[in-house]
C-alpha cells in the first residue's frame, strides 16, 4: 500500500545517499569528554582561521572512541580521536587488526582531577591514603593484620584523625567516565599502593591487585552524581560535608564556590599540575589515522594549530580553558612527531 | 414501616451524591492547579536563570585599521588580533607590564578579530581608516556585569582580579561598555567561547531532524494503522504485529540508536552525525506512537459512517480515505505531535549515530553534520564556563518555544480539519 | 436452486401441509416476475444463527414490506440483500440470493456495482459529517454518473426534491448535513441513496425518528418511487406497512414464517404466530 510505497522510496534514496559518504570535507573527531573542551577550542579557531570547514567533535568517551577509531578506515570512519587516557594494547590490536595501521599518538597536556568541598566548610588536606581508606571497597582490616574487610569507614576522622569529624560523601562520576578511571588508578590505588602487602600482590596476581586496588565502595558513601561535572559542583554548593570529584577545569570556574582539597600537601593549582607535584593528573592524549591524513586535507592544518604555543604553550588559549600544558620540551618532542607523523609502537 | 416513596428515598441520598460530586471536583480541580503551579515553577525558573542570556556586554574600541598591517589583495590573511590589542592599550594607557596586558586583552572576546576581518573583507575601503566597533566583550567581563561573578568575593576565588575590575569600572566610565540584545544567540553555531555561542545550529539541526522524522513517521505511520486496522485481516499474524508494535513504543530509545547505527550508518553507508539519519532513527521511535494513535482514531469513527459510505457503493479505500480517514486525522495529528515533541526531546538514540558533537557550522542541508537542541543543552550544561548556565536555560527556552509552536500547529491543524467535519 | 414453482401451486401445498405451528413458510413466498430471488438462506453471527432457511422473492416494482418482532432478524435479512453484512467479520450467509439471476454472492461478483443497484437506508440517519451538497453529491461522483458540476447540481436537486428536503435545504446546502434534524437527517439519507439511481432500495426502518408529516412524505416517496424501483422496507408500524407495500413478510425469530399480499397478510393471516403478532397478542 501507501506505507510499502514509501518504504521503498526509502531503501532507494539510501542506497543513492550512500555514495555521500565518500566525501567528506571536514575532519571528524571523536573520544573523550575531558578533552572535548580543548578539542573543541581548537577546532573552532581552525575552522575561522583557516579556510576549512570546522571540524566536527563528538563527546564518545575514551572507550567509545576508541572503538569507533579503530573499526576501519574509510572517510565513513572517524580520523581522530581523543582519550583521556592512553591507548590500551587491546585497542591497539583492535586497531591493527581493522587495517588502521599506523596512529599518531599526540599527547596535549595534563587534566588535575581534584577533591572539592563547599568553601563554607574547612580546607581538607588528604593524603592518597586517606582517600584509598575512605573510598576503597575493601580495606585492611583496622585492626591490624593482612586481611582485607569491607570498608567500615563512614567518618573523616575514622581514616585519619586529623581530617574532621564529618560524615564521608564523596560525589563522583559513574564508572563509565574517564575521570572516574582516572581517580580510581591515581588517587584510589595511589592510596592502596602504600601498604607494602598490598603492593607486593601486584607482582603475584596483577588482576587481583588491580581488583582490590581500584575496586570503590558501593554502600553508598560514594555517590554515582552522573557524568556532569557541573552538577556535582552546584551539588557541594548545597550540602557543606559532601566532597566532590571533577576535572581542573571546573575548580578553575568555580573557586568561588568550592575549594580543591590538598593532596599529599599539595594544592590542585595549575603551577602545581603543570610542575607534577600535584599527584592526581593525567595527561591528556589524541590519535591521528595516517591513512586519513592525505585523504582529508584539513588534518594537517588542525594538528598544527594544535600543537602550536598558542595553543597548547604556557599562555595558549587551551591554558585559558583549564588545560595544564606539556613542559617545553615535551611539546617540542610531540610537535616533531606530529610533523613528520610518526607512527605509534607498541 | 411504611414503604418509602422514591422520592423521599431520592432526596435522602441527594447531599451525600452532592457532596461527592464537589469533592470530586474539587479535586479535579486542585490537581489542574497543581499541575499549573510546577509547570509554571519550571518556566520561572528557567526564565529567571536564561533570560540574561538575551542580552550581551559589548565593548566599544577604536580600531586603526592599518593598511601597512592588511594586504589589500588578502585582507582576510591579515591578523586583526593586533589591532584589536592596540585598541585596547589605547583605551587604557595606563596598563604596563607583559601580564597586565594579557590580562588586558582578555577583556574581549576572541571573536573580536574575526568580526573585524568579516567587516574589511566585505568592504575593502574600510582599509586605512579609523573605525568605532562595538565587540563582544570575553564571558568573564560578562558575568561580572551581569552579577554572576560577585565582585565583593575574596579576590582568590574570582577568574577576574580586583585590578581588571577596576578597568572595566574604568571602561563603563568612558562609557563604552554597555549591553545590548544578543543577536549571536540567534544568528550563530556552537561555540567554545560562551559569548559567541549560539543556538542556530542546533535548531537548525532540529528542524530538519523532525522534517525527516515527519516525512517518514507521518505516512508510514498512518499507512500501516490505516492498513492494520481497516485492510488487514484477523488473524494470529496480525495480532502478533500488533503486540510488537504496542512493544516497540516502550522500547528504550537508545535501542533504536544502535539499530540506527548498525543499519543506516554501518550497512547503508550514510553519513554519521547527519540530521538524514538522526531523522530516519527517531522516525522508528515516533512510528508506534503514531501507528497506536492512528488506530485509536480510527476506532473512534463510528462504523455509521463507513456503512453509509458502503451503503452507497463506495469501494473500501474509497470509504477509507473520503471519510474515516478525514475524520479520525484530528486524532491521528495529535498522535503524531506528540511523537515528534518526543522526537524533539531525544538525545539518548542521537549519541550512537554522533549527533552528540561540537558542530559549529550551521547545516544546511540533511547530510551536512549537526546536532540537535537537545544535545547542545545537553553539551553546554556540561562546559565548565560559567557563563554556559545561562545559555543553557536560554536553550531550554528555545526549545521549549519549539514545543509550543510545534503544538501550536497541532492545534490549528486540528481545527482546520474538523472545520471540515 | 431452480425452485421455480408456480405461486399458485405454492398456496395450496404450504397450507395443506403446514401445521399451524410450523415453522415452515406459508403464503405466497415466491412471484413469477422476481427481481431478487432469495433461496434457503441462513445467516449466523458466529454459533448463533440468525437467520434460519428463508426463501424470498421481492417482485419488480414493488414495495416489499418486513415485519417481526424486535431481534427477529428482519434487519439481519436485509443486509443480506445488498452484502453490507460482508463488512461484519463473524457473519456467514449461505443458501442463494439472485438479482436479476445473478448470484450476487458469487466470487465473480464485485460489491461495489452490487451496492451501486441495491442501496440501502439505514435505521439510525447517518448523514457523512460534510454538507448537505457533498452527501448527495458524494455518490454519483464515486461512480462517475454526472461530471459536470451542472449535471450533479441537478441530480443533488432532483434528489432532494424527491425526499422532499429541497425546500428545507436550499438555502444551505453548503451547511453540514449532520446540523440538521434527525427526521432531516433521514430524508438527506434518502435522497443520498436515490442520488445514485439504484434498482433495488433496501429501508431499514426508515421512518423511526420522523414525526408524522415527514412520515407521510417518506411513504408518498416510496410510492411514487415504486413506479421505477424495487422496494423491501422494514418497519415496526403495521399501518405504515399496509399503506406503502404490496406484499408483506413476517418473520419470527429467524423464520419467514408467512408472506402475502399486504391486505390478505393483515385481514385473513394463515399463521397463528402472524395472527397474534398483527393482532397485538405477541411481539
Ligand atoms: N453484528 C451482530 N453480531 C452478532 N449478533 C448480531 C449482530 N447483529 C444482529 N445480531 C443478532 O441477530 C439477531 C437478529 O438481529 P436483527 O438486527 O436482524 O434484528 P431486527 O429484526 O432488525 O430487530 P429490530 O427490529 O430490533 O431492529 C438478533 O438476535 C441479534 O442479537
Ligand atoms: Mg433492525
Amino acid at each position: 500500500m501507501k506505507g510499502l510505497k514509501i518504504g521503498v522510496a526509502l531503501v532507494a534514496a539510501c542506497m543513492l545517499t550512500a555514495g555521500v559518504a565518500q566525501a567528506r570535507d571536514y575532519i571528524s573527531v571523536v573520544g573523550s569528554s575531558t578533552v572535548y573542551p580543548f578539542a573543541t577550542t581548537v577546532a573552532e579557531r581552525f575552522g575561522k582561521t583557516s579556510s576549512f570547514k570546522t571540524p566536527k567533535i563528538e563527546s564518545t568517551g575514551s572507550g567509545g572512541g576508541l572503538k569507533l577509531f579503530c573499526s576501519g578506515v574509510g572517510l565513513q570512519h572517524p580520523d581522530i580521536t581523543n582519550a583521556s587516557r592512553r591507548i590500551k594494547k587491546s585497542e591497539y590490536d583492535r586497531c591493527q587488526a581493522n587495517g588502521v595501521k599506523d596512529i599518531i599518538e599526540v599527547k596535549v597536556g595534563y587534566d588535575g582531577i581534584v577533591m572539592a568541598n563547599s568553601k563554607k566548610s574547612p580546607l581538607l588536606k588528604l593524603s592518597r591514603r586517606d582517600i584509598y581508606l575512605a573510598l576503597a571497597k575493601e580495606v585492611p582490616n583496622p585492626k591490624g593484620g593482612e586481611e582485607l574487610v569491607e570498608n567500615p569507614y563512614q567518618i573523616w576522622s575514622e581514616v585519619n584523625p586529623s581530617l574532621p569529624n564529618t560524615k564521608i560523601k564523596v560525589l563522583g562520576p559513574p564508572p563509565t567516565s574517564g575521570t572516574r578511571d582516572a581517580f580510581a588508578e591515581l588517587a584510589v590505588e595511589g592510596g592502596c599502593k602504600t601498604f607494602p602487602w598490598l603492593k607486593a600482590m601486584k607482582k603475584q596476581n596483577k588482576k587481583h591487585y588491580k581488583a582490590v586496588c581500584r575496586a570503590v565502595r558501593e554502600d553508598g558513601v560514594y555517590v554515582e552524581a552522573g557524568e556532569n561535572d557541573n552538577l556535582i559542583v552546584q551539588k557541594l554548593g548545597a550540602d557543606p560535608i559532601a566532597v566532590g570529584v571533577f576535572g581542573y577545569s571546573f575548580l578553575d570556574q568555580n573557586a568561588d564556590k568550592v575549594q580543591g582539597s590538598m593532596i599529599e600537601g599539595v594544592a590542585p593549582t595549575f603551577e602545581n599540575i603543570s610542575d607534577g607535584s600535584y599527584p592526581v593528573s593525567r595527561p591528556l592524549y589524541f590519535y591521528v589515522k595516517k591513512a586519513h591524513v592525505d585523504a582529508v586535507p584539513a588534518i594537517k592544518g588542525y594538528l598544527a594549530e594544535f600543537s602550536s604555543d598558542q595553543a597548547w604553550g604556557e599562555e595558549g588559549y587551551l591554558a585559558d580553558k583549564g588545560m595544564i600544558p606539556m613542559p617545553v620540551e615535551e611539546r617540542a618532542s610531540f610537535a616533531d612527531d606530529i610533523k613528520i607523523l610518526k607512527p605509534l609502537e607498541m | 414501616m411504611s414503604r418509602l416513596r422514591t422520592i423521599d428515598v431520592v432526596q435522602g441520598g441527594l447531599k451525600k451524591r452532592y457532596r461527592f460530586e464537589r469533592l470530586f471536583r474539587r479535586l479535579g480541580l486542585a490537581a489542574i492547579i497543581l499541575s499549573l503551579a510546577f509547570l509554571s515553577l519550571l518556566f520561572i525558573s528557567i526564565s529567571m536563570k536564561g533570560y540574561t542570556a538575551f542580552v550581551q556586554t559589548f565593548i566599544s574600541i577604536t580600531v586603526h585599521l592599518d593598511e601597512t598591517k592588511i594586504d589589500i589583495t588578502n585582507p582576510g590573511k591579515a591578523y586583526y588580533g593586533s589591532m584589536v590589542k592596540e585598541a585596547l592599550r589605547n583605551a587604557l594607557p595606563e596598563v604596563q607590564g607583559r601580564r597586565d596586558k594579557r590580562s588586558l586583552y582578555g577583556l574581549i572576546s576572541t571573536g573580536a578579530e574575526y568580526q573585524l576581518r568579516d567587516m574589511v573583507m566585505a568592504n575593502p575601503e574600510l582599509i586605512g581608516t579609523i573605525q568605532t566597533v562595538w565587540v563582544p566583550a570575553d564571558d568573564d567581563v560578562d558575568m561580572l556585569l551581569k552579577g554572576h561573578i560577585d565582585r565583593h568575593s575574596p579576590e582568590s576565588e574570582r577568574r577576574i582580579s580586583d585590578k581588571v575590575i577596576g578597568w572595566i569600572d574604568d571602561l563603563e566610565n568612558q562609557g563604552v561598555i554597555c549591553k545590548k540584545f544578543n543577536t549571536t544567540f540567534f544568528s550563530s553555531g556552537d561555540s567554545r567561547e560562551p559569548e559567541l555561542a549560539g543556538i542556530r545550529g542546533a535548531a537548525m539541526g532540529s528542524l530538519y531532524t523532525l522534517l525527516v522524522t515527519l516525512a517518514i513517521a507521518f505516512p508510514l505511520g498512518v499507512g500501516a494503522a490505516v492498513y492494520l486496522e481497516e485492510f488487514a485481516p484477523t488473524n494470529r499474524w496480525t495480532d502478533i504485529i500488533e503486540v510488537n508494535i504496542n512493544n516497540l513504543a516502550a522500547v528504550p530509545s537508545i535501542i533504536f540508536g544502535l539499530l540506527g547505527l548498525a543499519m543506516f550508518i554501518n550497512f547503508f553507508g550514510l553519513p554519521r552525525s547527519a540530521p538524514l539519519v538522526g531523522g530516519l532513527v527517531l522516525s522508528l521511535m515516533t512510528l508506534p506512537t503514531i501507528i497506536i494513535a492512528g488506530r485509536a482514531a480510527l476506532k473512534a469513527v463510528p462504523p455509521s459512517i463507513r456503512e453509509a459510505a458502503l451503503g452507497i457503493g463506495a469501494s473500501k479505500v474509497q470509504m477509507v480515505m473520503h471519510h474515516v480517514l478525514p475524520l479520525a486525522m484530528p486524532g491521528m495529528l495529535t498522535g503524531t505531535i506528540i511523537g515528534m515533541a518526543q522526537a524533539l526531546g531525544e538525545t539518548a538514540p542521537l549519541l550512537m549515530i554522533g549527533m552528540v558533537a561540537f558542530i559549529v557550522d550551521i547545516p544546511t542541508a540533511l547530510t551536512d553534520p549537526a546536532a540537535v537542541l537537545p544535545v547542545q543543552i545537553y553539551l553546554w550544561a556540561d562546559s565548565p564556563e560559567r557563563a554556559f548556565v545561562e545559555k543553557t536555560s536560554a536553550a531550554i527556552m528555545v526549545l521549549l518555544t519549539f514545543l509550543i509552536c510545534m503544538n501550536g500547529a497541532a492545534v490549528y491543524l486540528r481545527r482546520r480539519f474538523e472545520r471540515r467535519w | 436452486m431452480n425452485l421455480t414453482i408456480p405461486s399458485s401451486q405454492t398456496v395450496d401445498l404450504s397450507t395443506a401441509i403446514a401445521p399451524r405451528d410450523s415453522r415452515e413458510t406459508v403464503g405466497q413466498p415466491f412471484v413469477d416476475k422476481a427481481r431478487m430471488e432469495c433461496r434457503d438462506v441462513d445467516v449466523s453471527y458466529g454459533d448463533t444463527q440468525a437467520i434460519y432457511g428463508v426463501s424470498l422473492d421481492i417482485g419488480s416494482n414493488e414495495v416489499m414490506a418486513m415485519i417481526g418482532p424486535s431481534g427477529c432478524g428482519k434487519s439481519t435479512f436485509l443486509r443480506c440483500l445488498n452484502r453490507m453484512n460482508d463488512t461484519i467479520d463473524s457473519c456467514r450467509v449461505s443458501g442463494s440470493i439472485e438479482l436479476d439471476g445473478q448470484d450476487i454472492y458469487d466470487k465473480m461478483v464485485d460489491v461495489v456495482p452490487l451496492r451501486a443497484q441495491v442501496g440501502m437506508v439505514f435505521q439510525k440517519p447517518n448523514p457523512f459529517p460534510k454538507s448537505i451538497y457533498e452527501n448527495i453529491a458524494y455518490g454519483p461522483r464515486i461512480h462517475g454518473l454526472a461530471s459536470h458540476k451542472g449535471d450533479i447540481d441537478e441530480i443533488v436537486e432532483t434528489s432532494l426534491r424527491k425526499a422532499g428536503l429541497w425546500a428545507e435545504v436550499k438555502d444551505r446546502l453548503d451547511k453540514p448535513g449532520t446540523g440538521l434534524s434527525g427526521g432531516q437527517q433521514q430524508r438527506l439519507c434518502i435522497a443520498r441513496t436515490i442520488a445514485v439511481s439504484p434498482e433495488v432500495i433496501l429501508m431499514d426502518e426508515p421512518c423511526s425518528a420522523l414525526d408524522p408529516i415527514a412520515t407521510a412524505r417518506i411513504e408518498e416517496l416510496i410510492d411514487e418511487l415504486r413506479e421505477h424501483y424495487t422496494i423491501a422496507i422494514v418497519t415496526h408500524s403495521m399501518q405504515q406497512a399496509s399503506r406503502v407495500s404490496q406484499r408483506t413478510a413476517y418473520f419470527h425469530l429467524g423464520y419467514l414464517i408467512e408472506v402475502g399480499a399486504t391486505e390478505q397478510v393483515f385481514t385473513t393471516p394463515q399463521h397463528r404466530l402472524t395472527e397474534e403478532y398483527i393482532t397485538g397478542r405477541f411481539g
